[in-house]
């Protein structure tokens, strides 16, 4: 399984997005506003996911919020910290 | 609860504002009364200054929001004496904001209770959350974290057209304190969480919503209903940071107290929902419960904290 894929499972599954798959989730759709609709709670949330399921610590923030714009660009930092 | 009604829920909510009562001249006459004759002369001043205000009845209005429920036995002349005794409270805490800042840090002494215990928590290496309230003077009691040595950053959101000065800006030097702008990128959350990784101290109002009732949750606090933010019980949750609900008051002309009331631990993994976060957040108002009944006329909340509540809409008579 993709970093991408695995991405999208485990967001759907650990923030309880309700009637939403994992192919109705766009590459480049916002995670946050429009798009996915996740809120500022859901930030704090999602560096919990992506340190649980990855091993990877969003340490800097100004280096994590590029990477916190869309699945492409999370997937993108996570497997440049992973290969890294 | 209907999208629509929170949405007006959160719409009238925000009636509170941080702007000041009176005009940037009436701010500018204190802080010359301050520097011409110190404490005793801009006190006088303000005796006279919050009795004007206190006969006006939007000003009394303000105060029984909160008044009416801590004292509901006051008749005509206790409402009006407990909101004039509440809003010369808040009156001093102003001038001793101003007095630091012009005359300096000596003029006010801040005893601190709790030392030990923060100090401990901060050895965890989690960072800590400190969860305050708009009551005291916190900004003067902020002075007393020094001892800790670590960088503290606060969560705060100012309006444009504040006129009322920190302590700082009189005394004109940079901000002691690094500001994290709720209305930044992502309400601040990834800020906080960078800070609360680093060790550092983040401090939060634990009293009022800032923005989208999604973030807040319905508690018991003085017999009615009240929403209060969870988003420092989720951050806890999420980076094991232990919260210390701390807050200041007045003790007597020229000192107050910092007070660590109580430490709250919020288990890790709690996940999304807001629900989970209820407990904690009525451990705060329990604790905040608990210094109105100490300090009644220490709480600065002027509005409408329990406009869910069934009975708020009986409250605001003259």
């Amino acid at each position: 399984m993709s970093v991408k894929e695995k991405l999208k499972r485990v967001l759907i599954e650990d923030l309880n997005l309700e009637d939403v798959e994992p192919d109705e989730i766009d590459d480049d759709m916002a995670l946050f506003g429009e798009g996915l609709g996740l809120d500022s709670l859901d930030a704090v949330e999602l560096v919990v996911i992506v340190q649980k399921h990855f091993g990877v610590e969003i340490k800097d923030m100004e280096e994590g919020r590029p990477a916190l714009q869309t699945i492409n660009t999370l997937a993108k930092y996570i497997e440049q910290r992973l290969a890294g | 609860m209907s999208s629509g009604d929170k949405q007006a829920r959160s719409a009238k909510r925000q009636k509170w504002t941080s702007r000041s009562i009176g005009a940037s001249w009436q701010h500018q006459s204190f802080y010359l009364l301050i520097r011409l004759g110190g404490r005793r002369a801009a006190y006088l001043l303000l005796y006279l200054v919050v009795f004007y205000y206190v006969l006006l009845p939007a000003v009394r209005r303000k105060c029984y929001y909160y008044l009416e429920r801590r004292f509901p036995q006051a008749g005509v002349w206790g409402r009006f004496k407990n909101s004039y005794l509440m809003t010369l409270d808040l009156g001093k805490v102003l001038v001793d904001r101003a007095l630091v800042g012009i005359l300096g840090a000596d003029e006010i002494t801040v005893e601190l209770h709790g030392k030990e215990e923060l100090l401990e928590l901060l050895a965890e290496r989690k960072g800590l959350i400190l969860v305050n309230a708009h009551v005291g003077c916190w900004q003067v009691a902020m002075s007393a974290l020094g001892f800790m040595k670590t960088p503290v950053n606060l969560l705060m959101q100012r309006e444009a057209g504040d006129i009322d000065r920190h302590y700082f800006e009189h005394a004109g030097i940079e901000c002691p304190y690094r500001i994290i702008d709720p209305r930044g990128y992502l309400g601040g959350a990834l800020e906080m969480i960078d800070v609360l990784k680093r060790g550092e101290v983040l401090s939060v109002m634990g009293d009022r919503m800032l923005g989208d009732d999604r973030n807040g949750v319905d508690v018991e606090f003085m017999g009615g209903t009240v929403t209060l933010p969870f988003s420092a019980y989720k951050l806890a949750s999420a980076t094991g940071a232990p919260i210390v609900a701390l807050f200041s008051y007045k003790t007597g002309a020229d000192s107050y107290a910092l007070k660590l009331y109580r430490t709250i631990r919020v288990p890790g993994g709690l996940g999304r929902g807001s629900a989970v976060f209820v407990p904690y957040v009525r451990e705060f108002a329990e604790t905040l419960e608990e210094f109105c009944t100490e300090h009644p006329f220490q709480f600065f909340n002027f509005f409408d904290m329990w406009q869910n509540s069934v009975a708020s809409s009986a409250v605001g008579r003259d």
